[in-house]
Protein backbone atom coordinates (compact mmCIF):
# COMPACT_ATOMS: atom_id res chain seq x y z
CA UNK A 1 0.00 0.00 0.00
CA UNK A 2 2.56 2.21 1.03
CA UNK A 3 4.60 1.21 -2.05
CA UNK A 4 1.75 2.36 -4.18
CA UNK A 5 1.43 5.57 -2.61
CA UNK A 6 4.80 6.72 -2.78
CA UNK A 7 4.77 5.12 -6.37
CA UNK A 8 1.52 6.95 -7.14
CA UNK A 9 3.95 10.49 -5.24
CA UNK A 10 6.01 10.25 -7.64
CA UNK A 11 3.97 9.92 -11.02
CA UNK A 12 2.22 12.95 -9.89
CA UNK A 13 5.22 15.01 -9.36
CA UNK A 14 7.08 13.88 -12.55
CA UNK A 15 3.83 14.93 -14.27
CA UNK A 16 4.33 18.15 -13.13
CA UNK A 17 8.00 18.46 -13.20
CA UNK A 18 8.27 17.26 -16.71
CA UNK A 19 6.99 20.39 -18.61
CA UNK A 20 8.99 22.46 -16.24
CA UNK A 21 12.15 20.19 -17.19
CA UNK A 22 11.43 20.81 -20.71
CA UNK A 23 11.41 24.52 -20.52
CA UNK A 24 14.56 24.60 -18.53
CA UNK A 25 15.99 22.63 -21.29
CA UNK A 26 14.55 24.87 -24.01
CA UNK A 27 16.38 27.85 -22.51
CA UNK A 28 19.89 25.94 -22.87
CA UNK A 29 18.71 26.07 -26.95
CA UNK A 30 19.78 29.78 -27.35
CA UNK A 31 18.94 32.35 -30.29
CA UNK A 32 21.15 32.02 -32.56
CA UNK A 33 22.76 35.30 -34.71
CA UNK A 34 24.91 35.96 -37.21
CA UNK A 35 28.02 38.69 -35.90
CA UNK A 36 30.83 40.33 -37.06
CA UNK A 37 33.72 40.25 -34.69
CA UNK A 38 35.29 43.75 -34.73
CA UNK A 39 37.71 43.43 -32.41
CA UNK A 40 39.18 41.73 -29.29
CA UNK A 41 38.70 37.97 -29.48
CA UNK A 42 41.87 36.35 -29.37
CA UNK A 43 43.48 35.07 -32.13
CA UNK A 44 40.62 36.20 -34.13
CA UNK A 45 41.76 38.78 -37.10
CA UNK A 46 39.51 42.05 -37.40
CA UNK A 47 36.17 41.91 -38.86
CA UNK A 48 35.70 38.63 -38.47
CA UNK A 49 32.28 36.86 -39.38
CA UNK A 50 30.34 34.65 -37.51
CA UNK A 51 27.61 33.05 -35.65
CA UNK A 52 26.87 34.59 -32.03
CA UNK A 53 25.03 31.94 -29.69
CA UNK A 54 24.68 31.67 -26.19
CA UNK A 55 24.80 28.18 -24.82
CA UNK A 56 25.50 26.17 -21.52
CA UNK A 57 26.65 29.86 -19.74
CA UNK A 58 28.79 30.19 -22.48
CA UNK A 59 28.94 33.32 -24.93
CA UNK A 60 30.23 31.26 -28.74
CA UNK A 61 31.14 32.94 -31.64
CA UNK A 62 31.57 30.35 -34.38
CA UNK A 63 33.64 31.53 -37.41
CA UNK A 64 34.79 29.22 -40.50
CA UNK A 65 37.94 28.01 -39.16
CA UNK A 66 36.37 26.63 -35.45
CA UNK A 67 34.82 28.77 -32.22
CA UNK A 68 35.88 30.93 -29.75
CA UNK A 69 33.58 30.50 -26.18
CA UNK A 70 33.58 33.29 -23.53
CA UNK A 71 32.62 31.72 -20.43
CA UNK A 72 29.75 34.05 -18.97
CA UNK A 73 30.45 33.97 -15.84
CA UNK A 74 33.91 35.86 -16.45
CA UNK A 75 31.80 38.76 -18.44
CA UNK A 76 32.35 41.66 -15.62
CA UNK A 77 30.53 43.90 -18.35
CA UNK A 78 27.99 43.72 -21.12
CA UNK A 79 26.78 46.33 -23.03
CA UNK A 80 24.64 46.89 -26.16
CA UNK A 81 24.60 49.78 -28.85
CA UNK A 82 23.40 51.05 -31.79
CA UNK A 83 25.14 52.07 -34.77
CA UNK A 84 25.19 51.73 -38.54
CA UNK A 85 27.66 50.83 -41.46
CA UNK A 86 28.01 51.33 -44.73
CA UNK A 87 26.11 48.75 -47.23
CA UNK A 88 28.99 49.08 -49.64
CA UNK A 89 31.89 49.06 -47.23
CA UNK A 90 35.53 47.98 -47.41
CA UNK A 91 38.15 48.10 -50.35
CA UNK A 92 35.15 47.62 -52.67
CA UNK A 93 33.17 50.93 -51.26
CA UNK A 94 36.46 52.49 -50.86
CA UNK A 95 37.42 52.24 -54.49
CA UNK A 96 33.71 52.53 -55.81
CA UNK A 97 33.40 55.85 -54.52
CA UNK A 98 36.70 57.16 -55.74
CA UNK A 99 36.06 55.69 -59.33
CA UNK A 100 32.59 56.31 -60.02
CA UNK A 101 32.33 59.14 -62.37
CA UNK A 102 31.25 63.13 -61.47
CA UNK A 103 31.90 62.92 -58.19
CA UNK A 104 28.77 60.33 -57.75
CA UNK A 105 30.73 57.90 -55.31
CA UNK A 106 30.01 60.52 -52.62
CA UNK A 107 26.92 59.30 -52.42
CA UNK A 108 27.73 55.58 -51.68
CA UNK A 109 28.16 56.08 -48.30
CA UNK A 110 24.81 57.67 -47.64
CA UNK A 111 23.64 54.20 -48.04
CA UNK A 112 23.76 52.90 -44.59
CA UNK A 113 22.31 50.03 -42.38
CA UNK A 114 21.40 50.20 -38.96
CA UNK A 115 23.20 47.34 -36.65
CA UNK A 116 23.20 46.43 -32.99
CA UNK A 117 26.76 46.37 -31.12
CA UNK A 118 27.15 44.49 -27.92
CA UNK A 119 30.56 45.29 -26.02
CA UNK A 120 31.58 42.41 -23.10
CA UNK A 121 34.93 42.85 -21.08
CA UNK A 122 35.67 40.09 -19.45
CA UNK A 123 39.06 38.44 -17.65
CA UNK A 124 41.15 35.65 -18.71
CA UNK A 125 42.34 32.61 -16.80
CA UNK A 126 45.28 34.68 -14.99
CA UNK A 127 42.98 37.91 -14.56
CA UNK A 128 43.89 39.51 -17.58
CA UNK A 129 41.22 41.84 -18.69
CA UNK A 130 40.01 41.66 -22.37
CA UNK A 131 37.13 43.90 -24.48
CA UNK A 132 35.67 42.34 -27.43
CA UNK A 133 33.10 44.18 -29.62
CA UNK A 134 30.58 42.73 -32.14
CA UNK A 135 28.41 44.23 -34.43
CA UNK A 136 24.88 42.12 -35.66
CA UNK A 137 21.39 42.90 -37.33
CA UNK A 138 19.26 44.91 -35.75
CA UNK A 139 17.34 43.78 -32.43
CA UNK A 140 19.63 40.95 -31.52
CA UNK A 141 22.00 42.33 -29.52
CA UNK A 142 19.45 42.58 -26.01
CA UNK A 143 18.54 39.26 -26.72
CA UNK A 144 22.40 38.03 -26.54
CA UNK A 145 22.45 40.48 -23.59
CA UNK A 146 19.66 39.19 -21.89
CA UNK A 147 20.72 35.29 -22.20
CA UNK A 148 24.33 36.46 -20.96
CA UNK A 149 23.03 37.98 -18.02
CA UNK A 150 20.80 35.01 -17.18
CA UNK A 151 23.77 32.66 -17.35
CA UNK A 152 26.21 34.69 -14.92
CA UNK A 153 27.27 38.42 -17.04
CA UNK A 154 27.24 41.48 -15.40
CA UNK A 155 26.30 44.21 -16.68
CA UNK A 156 26.77 48.12 -15.77
CA UNK A 157 23.32 48.74 -17.67
CA UNK A 158 20.42 47.11 -16.30
CA UNK A 159 18.39 45.65 -19.36
CA UNK A 160 15.23 47.49 -18.22
CA UNK A 161 17.62 50.66 -18.79
CA UNK A 162 18.18 49.37 -22.35
CA UNK A 163 14.74 48.76 -22.86
CA UNK A 164 13.54 51.71 -22.09
CA UNK A 165 15.83 53.31 -24.58
CA UNK A 166 14.63 50.78 -27.17
CA UNK A 167 11.34 52.08 -26.93
CA UNK A 168 12.32 55.86 -27.31
CA UNK A 169 14.38 55.62 -30.27
CA UNK A 170 11.55 53.47 -31.62
CA UNK A 171 9.40 56.16 -30.62
CA UNK A 172 11.81 58.88 -31.93
CA UNK A 173 12.11 57.29 -35.41
CA UNK A 174 8.45 56.96 -35.74
CA UNK A 175 8.37 60.50 -35.07
CA UNK B 1 96.93 67.60 -60.46
CA UNK B 2 94.14 70.29 -59.93
CA UNK B 3 91.46 67.23 -60.67
CA UNK B 4 92.71 65.16 -57.57
CA UNK B 5 92.80 68.19 -55.05
CA UNK B 6 89.24 68.70 -56.41
CA UNK B 7 88.06 64.64 -55.65
CA UNK B 8 89.69 64.71 -52.84
CA UNK B 9 87.93 68.08 -51.39
CA UNK B 10 84.83 67.09 -52.28
CA UNK B 11 85.37 63.51 -50.56
CA UNK B 12 86.47 65.12 -47.61
CA UNK B 13 82.87 67.53 -47.29
CA UNK B 14 80.55 64.93 -48.21
CA UNK B 15 82.47 62.52 -45.47
CA UNK B 16 82.30 64.79 -42.82
CA UNK B 17 78.14 65.87 -43.85
CA UNK B 18 77.53 62.12 -43.06
CA UNK B 19 79.66 61.93 -39.80
CA UNK B 20 77.60 64.99 -38.81
CA UNK B 21 74.81 63.50 -39.51
CA UNK B 22 75.30 60.70 -37.63
CA UNK B 23 76.19 62.91 -34.48
CA UNK B 24 73.63 64.66 -34.66
CA UNK B 25 70.86 61.77 -34.85
CA UNK B 26 72.58 60.38 -32.05
CA UNK B 27 72.47 63.57 -29.98
CA UNK B 28 68.77 63.92 -30.42
CA UNK B 29 67.68 60.22 -29.33
CA UNK B 30 67.42 60.90 -25.71
CA UNK B 31 68.71 57.69 -23.67
CA UNK B 32 65.91 55.13 -23.16
CA UNK B 33 64.67 53.94 -20.22
CA UNK B 34 64.73 50.26 -19.60
CA UNK B 35 61.57 48.67 -19.37
CA UNK B 36 60.81 44.65 -19.60
CA UNK B 37 57.69 44.09 -19.34
CA UNK B 38 54.43 46.42 -19.60
CA UNK B 39 50.71 46.31 -17.60
CA UNK B 40 48.20 48.00 -19.77
CA UNK B 41 45.47 49.73 -17.85
CA UNK B 42 41.80 49.65 -19.16
CA UNK B 43 40.96 53.61 -19.98
CA UNK B 44 38.67 54.80 -17.61
CA UNK B 45 34.82 55.40 -18.91
CA UNK B 46 32.82 58.50 -18.54
CA UNK B 47 29.64 57.43 -19.78
CA UNK B 48 29.16 61.01 -21.63
CA UNK B 49 32.85 61.28 -23.02
CA UNK B 50 33.81 57.94 -24.03
CA UNK B 51 31.48 55.22 -25.49
CA UNK B 52 32.43 52.07 -24.59
CA UNK B 53 33.18 50.81 -27.73
CA UNK B 54 35.81 53.11 -28.23
CA UNK B 55 36.97 52.29 -24.58
CA UNK B 56 37.80 48.63 -25.46
CA UNK B 57 38.84 49.22 -28.70
CA UNK B 58 41.53 51.94 -27.56
CA UNK B 59 42.32 49.06 -25.09
CA UNK B 60 42.52 46.00 -27.22
CA UNK B 61 44.54 48.59 -29.95
CA UNK B 62 46.92 49.15 -27.38
CA UNK B 63 47.51 46.10 -26.00
CA UNK B 64 47.72 44.89 -29.94
CA UNK B 65 49.96 47.87 -31.08
CA UNK B 66 52.71 47.63 -28.04
CA UNK B 67 52.68 43.96 -28.75
CA UNK B 68 53.27 44.39 -32.63
CA UNK B 69 56.54 46.79 -31.61
CA UNK B 70 58.09 44.09 -29.28
CA UNK B 71 59.79 46.92 -27.39
CA UNK B 72 59.14 45.34 -24.03
CA UNK B 73 59.67 41.31 -23.49
CA UNK B 74 56.04 41.24 -21.97
CA UNK B 75 52.71 43.09 -22.73
CA UNK B 76 50.58 42.69 -19.44
CA UNK B 77 46.60 43.42 -19.63
CA UNK B 78 44.91 44.75 -16.53
CA UNK B 79 44.41 42.65 -13.63
CA UNK B 80 46.89 39.85 -14.88
CA UNK B 81 48.15 38.17 -11.97
CA UNK B 82 51.60 37.36 -13.61
CA UNK B 83 52.80 41.06 -13.86
CA UNK B 84 53.41 41.70 -10.23
CA UNK B 85 56.50 39.15 -10.18
CA UNK B 86 57.18 40.60 -13.49
CA UNK B 87 61.08 42.31 -13.36
CA UNK B 88 61.26 46.16 -14.33
CA UNK B 89 57.36 46.54 -15.14
CA UNK B 90 55.90 49.68 -15.75
CA UNK B 91 52.27 50.78 -16.15
CA UNK B 92 50.45 52.36 -19.02
CA UNK B 93 47.26 54.40 -17.80
CA UNK B 94 45.43 57.00 -20.75
CA UNK B 95 43.09 58.98 -19.62
CA UNK B 96 40.45 60.80 -22.09
CA UNK B 97 41.29 64.40 -22.39
CA UNK B 98 39.50 65.38 -25.49
CA UNK B 99 37.16 63.50 -27.46
CA UNK B 100 34.92 64.14 -30.33
CA UNK B 101 32.55 61.71 -31.94
CA UNK B 102 32.65 62.43 -36.08
CA UNK B 103 30.51 61.33 -39.03
CA UNK B 104 31.12 58.48 -41.35
CA UNK B 105 28.89 59.50 -43.95
CA UNK B 106 29.67 63.57 -43.54
CA UNK B 107 33.35 62.59 -43.36
CA UNK B 108 32.88 60.54 -46.91
CA UNK B 109 30.37 62.85 -48.49
CA UNK B 110 32.31 66.17 -47.46
CA UNK B 111 35.87 65.30 -46.98
CA UNK B 112 36.23 68.19 -45.13
CA UNK B 113 33.85 67.41 -41.91
CA UNK B 114 32.89 64.96 -39.55
CA UNK B 115 36.37 64.10 -38.29
CA UNK B 116 36.73 61.86 -35.25
CA UNK B 117 39.47 62.85 -32.80
CA UNK B 118 40.63 62.02 -29.34
CA UNK B 119 43.53 63.24 -27.31
CA UNK B 120 44.87 60.77 -24.10
CA UNK B 121 46.91 61.66 -21.62
CA UNK B 122 49.01 58.31 -21.36
CA UNK B 123 51.28 58.48 -18.12
CA UNK B 124 54.16 55.46 -17.80
CA UNK B 125 55.06 55.01 -14.16
CA UNK B 126 57.08 52.65 -12.69
CA UNK B 127 56.13 50.24 -10.06
CA UNK B 128 56.89 52.78 -7.15
CA UNK B 129 54.21 54.39 -8.50
CA UNK B 130 56.82 57.27 -9.59
CA UNK B 131 55.91 59.16 -12.88
CA UNK B 132 58.18 58.48 -16.26
CA UNK B 133 56.66 59.98 -18.87
CA UNK B 134 53.24 61.93 -19.91
CA UNK B 135 52.51 62.55 -23.26
CA UNK B 136 49.32 63.24 -24.72
CA UNK B 137 48.67 61.39 -27.54
CA UNK B 138 45.89 62.57 -30.09
CA UNK B 139 44.29 59.62 -32.72
CA UNK B 140 42.34 60.81 -35.18
CA UNK B 141 39.97 59.48 -38.42
CA UNK B 142 39.40 62.34 -41.09
CA UNK B 143 38.51 60.80 -44.98
CA UNK B 144 38.00 57.14 -44.91
CA UNK B 145 37.23 54.64 -42.64
CA UNK B 146 34.81 54.36 -39.09
CA UNK B 147 35.24 56.23 -36.51
CA UNK B 148 36.75 53.66 -34.11
CA UNK B 149 39.68 53.94 -36.94
CA UNK B 150 40.61 56.69 -34.04
CA UNK B 151 41.75 54.21 -31.67
CA UNK B 152 43.70 52.67 -34.25
CA UNK B 153 45.90 55.66 -34.91
CA UNK B 154 46.09 56.31 -31.63
CA UNK B 155 47.66 53.36 -30.61
CA UNK B 156 50.07 53.47 -33.14
CA UNK B 157 51.53 56.08 -32.14
CA UNK B 158 51.05 55.46 -28.71
CA UNK B 159 53.61 52.33 -29.58
CA UNK B 160 55.73 54.75 -31.06
CA UNK B 161 56.28 56.90 -28.32
CA UNK B 162 57.19 53.76 -26.03
CA UNK B 163 59.13 52.81 -28.67
CA UNK B 164 61.24 55.86 -28.57
CA UNK B 165 61.52 55.98 -24.53
CA UNK B 166 61.22 52.77 -23.42
CA UNK B 167 64.16 49.66 -24.11
CA UNK B 168 63.57 46.45 -23.13
CA UNK B 169 67.51 45.77 -22.68
CA UNK B 170 67.78 42.90 -25.18
CA UNK B 171 68.92 42.45 -28.62
CA UNK B 172 66.63 43.19 -31.30
CA UNK B 173 64.03 45.22 -29.52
Amino acid sequence: MILRISTLVIAVALFFCGPLMRTAHGQQAQTETQAVQVIGLVGLKENTKGRLTVVNGTLRFAFSKGNIEVSAVSIEDVVTGKDSQRVIGGTVGTVASLAAPYGTGSALPLFRKKVDTLTIQYRDADGGLHGAIFTMPRGQADSIKKELVAQGAHTSVPIVADLMKSLRDAREEKR
Amino acid sequence: MRNIFRNALTGFVVLTLCFAGVLRAEAKQPAKMKASAIEVKMIPSDELTLPTEFQISLYENLVEQLQKKAVFTRVYRDGDKNAVSAADLITLECTVVKFKKGNETLRQVTTVAGATSMTLRCEFTDKNGKSLLVRDITGNVRFFGGSLKATYDFAKKAAKVADENFSSGTAGS
